[in-house]
């Protein structure tokens, strides 16, 4: 197996100039959609099935009462504990030998089952091909060496692309030099693989906690309820059929009663 | 279909000894990397220059049996490094996009709809509108301040905004031409 490829999104060098985006919608012929007006810069209002990258424009008060302008530029975070994969009936979503998660067009039957698997809102259905759709990292150009065209794009470097283990190094450093410029709430968001989801491929540098940014603070897969729940299933049919001998346990004795 | 015992062992046998010896000794990468083919890996690469800004970052274009199939940054470009901006990043669209006029379009003065003219006749338009503004409004001589009359030879009924597609021998040439004509305004789109 190759060394796991990731993605460091530095949301502090952001300048929320959506190369990324226009390079994805154009490496991956995705097409125009109509904008929507969500009253503030982002466009469009979140991930769809044409849409894989997406620049965030948070806009966080501040105690002097001016505004911070927080972008980031969101992507399917190729989770090591994935959603969206262990979803999947058919196969058609696999880990890629770089550790990516991509979904095969080819096998997708389009149940959706991992449009609600995924914590972050990234898969998406199209209702033209019938399958579901999220970004692959560009899987035909890291399969044949080059980096993703939203990485290649990026102009200040906020989204940098190599291999997990250098851009976690590189990005523990990057945090230590903000925290000593005074960002005190600079974090990284899913670069620790001990962490939730066994780390996320595509991690990110933060300068306020997860929830500003529209994170959630520990996402998890929906398949952890799946034993707890049917255990519960499992119980309450017990209950129900407790229930049901013990409500038909006297009608015996009432036909009996009449006919005496 | 009909299936001997003897025949069923002699395929079923073969079949497994297939699957054991070919999952084992296989390595699925090239067929991995051949079933992502890479559209651009056949095409034949011009480097070029991004036709929007000043910047001049530089671009690869990737074309196919004449067709341009993808518009990419030049890492070998010393001051962008391959990077683009969205606008440079969306280059492709000039040449491959539905959604733009590719014939010329004139709407008649207080018309309500735009018509299809051939490029000829706006040509021959372009040239005799220049021509009758000039005509009608060009200045020669003016008054100056203390009352004496000198030759200016202006026009400022037309202006001129040029385009940052322009290249250099292109913009040295709008600035000949319109200062022939004594066009005062002559700007460029870049700086608007």
């Amino acid at each position: 197996m190759a060394r796991t490829l990731a993605m460091f999104t530095d949301t502090s060098l952001c300048i929320g100039c959506r190369a990324c985006q226009v390079a994805c919608k154009q490496w991956n012929e995705l097409g125009q959609e109509v904008p929507e007006w969500t009253g503030t810069y982002q466009n469009h209002a979140h991930f769809t099935d044409k849409t894989f990258r997406l620049v965030r424009f948070i806009e966080e008060p501040k105690p002097q009462g001016q505004m911070a302008w927080l972008l980031m530029s969101d992507v399917c975070k190729h989770c090591a504990d994935a959603g969206c994969l262990n979803a999947c009936p058919t196969g058609a979503i696999e880990r890629t030998a770089f550790g990516t998660v991509n979904i095969n067009q080819d096998v997708c039957n389009g149940c959706r089952y991992c449009v609600s698997a995924c914590p972050f809102g990234v898969v998406t259905f199209n209702h033209d091909t019938g399958t579901a759709h999220k970004c692959s990292f560009c899987n035909d150009r890291i399969h044949n060496g080059l980096g993703p065209a939203c990485a290649k794009a990026c102009p200040t470097e906020s989204i940098q692309f190599g291999f997990r283990d250098d851009l976690v190094a590189k990005a523990t450093k990057r945090v230590a030099a903000l925290q000593a410029m005074g960002f005190k709430e600079a974090q990284l968001y899913g670069a620790d693989s001990q962490g939730f989801l066994g780390g996320l491929n595509a991690f990110f540098l933060l300068l306020a906690k997860p929830a500003t940014y529209n994170l959630p603070d520990n996402p998890q897969v929906p398949q952890r309820n799946v034993v707890r729940d049917s255990v519960f299933s499992l119980g309450s049919a017990l209950l129900v059929g407790l229930g049901a001998i013990f409500a038909f346990r006297r009608r015996g004795e009432g036909k009996e009663s009449d006919h005496a | 279909m009909s299936l001997s015992r003897r025949d069923f062992f002699k395929i079923g046998g073969a079949t497994a000894a297939g699957v054991a010896t070919g999952a084992r000794g296989l390595d699925l990468a090239p067929v991995e990397a051949a079933a992502t083919s890479l559209k651009i890996k056949e095409a034949q690469v011009f480097r070029s220059v991004c036709p929007y800004c000043a910047v001049g970052c530089g671009q690869l274009i990737y074309a196919r049996d004449g067709k341009i199939i993808d518009i990419e940054g030049d890492p070998d470009t010393p001051h962008t490094l391959g990077r683009l901006c969205p606008k440079g990043a969306a280059t492709i669209q000039l040449s491959n996009n539905p959604l733009r006029p590719i014939k010329p379009l004139y709407r008649a003065p207080g018309s309500d709809h735009w018509e299809e003219k051939p490029l000829e006749w706006m040509y021959e338009q372009v040239a005799r509108r220049y021509y009758e503004a000039r005509e009608k409004h060009f200045i020669e001589k003016e008054r100056g301040k203390d009352g004496a009359e000198i030759t200016v030879n202006r026009l400022e009924a037309i202006a001129s905004l040029g385009s940052a597609c322009a290249d250099n021998e292109e913009c040295y040439l709008l600035s000949k031409l319109n200062r022939t004509f004594g066009i005062v305004y002559h700007e460029h789109q870049a700086r608007v």
